[in-house]
């Protein structure tokens, strides 16, 4: 039980996907323009990503390692369509803005990444303990990452036509937040942000180890 | 020998496997897809002629091989005659035109003189933040309504475009240009002679 938190931890901070492994960015750059999509996309990845490590991981043994990406590419791409379909059937409105995103989760290196590296060489439970962590860790990377540029790129957080949060009538939203640069930008700093944290929590248990 | 027959076998069995995943996938999810699309044109038909109470599909195929002559390399699709309380008030026409990231379906209003009476994006693929501004920034759409009855490609060309969504707002300013083409050539002579 220990090792399953200890792996769903690690997806969501020392080895998060974006601001760490730097993986699944291409997708994550483009689609945090408005924090509804990145909640969309988030929440579609999280399913995608779980899914395929547990088929995976619970066929690890019957699957052949000449013949493995073929075949974690059809799993991934399974899921993947089933997702788009049942977003198709539902929340058509979502879908028609995320539209071409959706598919190309298909070729989102994270997700084949995790069922390469993790779920080939490990039990179920804890690539199921992966997949939600690496999952949950990037949808919060990307909704932190949509929240900034939104808010400062637009001047207001919109969540299905209803403006939740409005700055001051007086700011003049930079585009460029919207833009690619912009988002490398956010990107950048926060990948900063994580290391800065990292390392602090680290000198912090160096030093309650010398005290000792 | 053997080992390339398991290979051969364990992709197979995994293709089927996926296959037979999606085929049930798609039967549970078909009959609520086709019903969200008939709402979606609906609404977009209702959304670009506001006053319209019917919309009856022009299925006269003379009438719409010469329109789609007249849509050139634009591909239209189909073509609604409007009416309220039985009386003829315009025309929507249905069209894909080619944006950045594949087809975007449009429907555009007319009225039975010719000039726009909306715009409305029934699927498109664009770039979402970018090429999905011809959607958010709302003036894009709007400013249609001001090409003058019986406009030609040259009005369109004057309207803005939108800086970083060049090649999705030319999409939708193609496909009006293509329905101005449309109704000169082919809905105009239908006015009067049709009621």
């Amino acid at each position: 039980m220990n090792e399953w938190i200890r792996t769903f931890r690690q997806g969501i901070g020392i080895e998060n996907p974006l601001t760490v492994l730097m993986i699944g960015l291409c997708a994550t750059l483009a689609v945090s323009t408005q924090v509804q999509n990145a909640l969309f996309m988030g929440l579609a990845v999280v399913f995608v990503v779980t899914m395929s490590n547990i088929l995976v991981s619970v066929f690890r043994n019957a699957i052949p390692s000449e013949v493995r990406i073929p075949i974690f590419i059809v799993v991934i791409a399974s899921f993947v369509t089933i997702v788009d379909l049942v977003m198709k059937a539902f929340v058509p409105g979502i879908y028609q803005v995320l539209g071409i995103w959706i598919p190309l989760i298909v070729v989102n290196c994270m997700i084949l990444g995790r069922a390469e590296a993790f779920a080939y060489h490990n039990k179920p439970l804890l690539a199921i303990a992966d997949g939600l962590g690496m999952g949950i860790g990037f949808w919060l990377v990307m909704v932190v990452l949509a929240t900034i540029r939104e808010l400062f790129g637009t001047g207001a957080i919109v969540w299905f036509e209803t403006t939740l949060v409005r700055l001051p009538a007086g700011y003049a939203p930079p585009s460029v937040l919207l833009l690619f640069p912009g988002a490398f930008l956010v990107f950048g700093f926060m990948i900063a942000g994580t290391r800065w944290l990292g390392e602090r929590s680290a000198a912090r248990a160096e030093a309650r180890a010398c005290r000792r | 020998m053997s080992k390339s027959i398991r290979l051969v076998i364990a992709v197979l069995v995994a293709c089927v496997s996926a296959a037979l995943g999606l085929s049930l996938t798609y039967a549970a999810t078909a009959p609520r897809i086709a019903e969200q699309n008939r709402l979606a044109e609906e609404r977009s038909l209702q959304a670009v002629l506001p006053d319209a109470d019917d919309f009856e599909i022009v299925a006269d195929a003379a009438l719409l091989e010469a329109a789609a002559a007249a849509a050139g390399p634009t591909d239209l699709k189909d073509v609604y005659r409007a009416s309220e309380a039985g009386a003829h008030v315009g025309w929507a026409i249905k069209l894909a035109s080619r944006g950045y990231g594949g087809p975007m379906q449009l429907v555009i209003g007319l009225d039975t003189s010719g000039s726009v009476t909306g715009v409305s994006i029934l699927s498109m693929n664009e770039t979402p933040g970018l090429g999905t501004k011809v959607l958010t920034e709302s003036w894009f759409i709007e400013q249609f309504v001001t090409l003058p009855a019986g406009f030609g490609d040259a009005d369109v060309r004057a309207l803005d475009s939108i800086s970083g969504s060049t090649r999705s707002a030319n999409g939708v300013r193609n496909g009006v240009a293509a329905a101005g083409r449309v109704y000169a050539a082919v809905l105009a002579g239908e006015e009067g002679g049709a009621q």
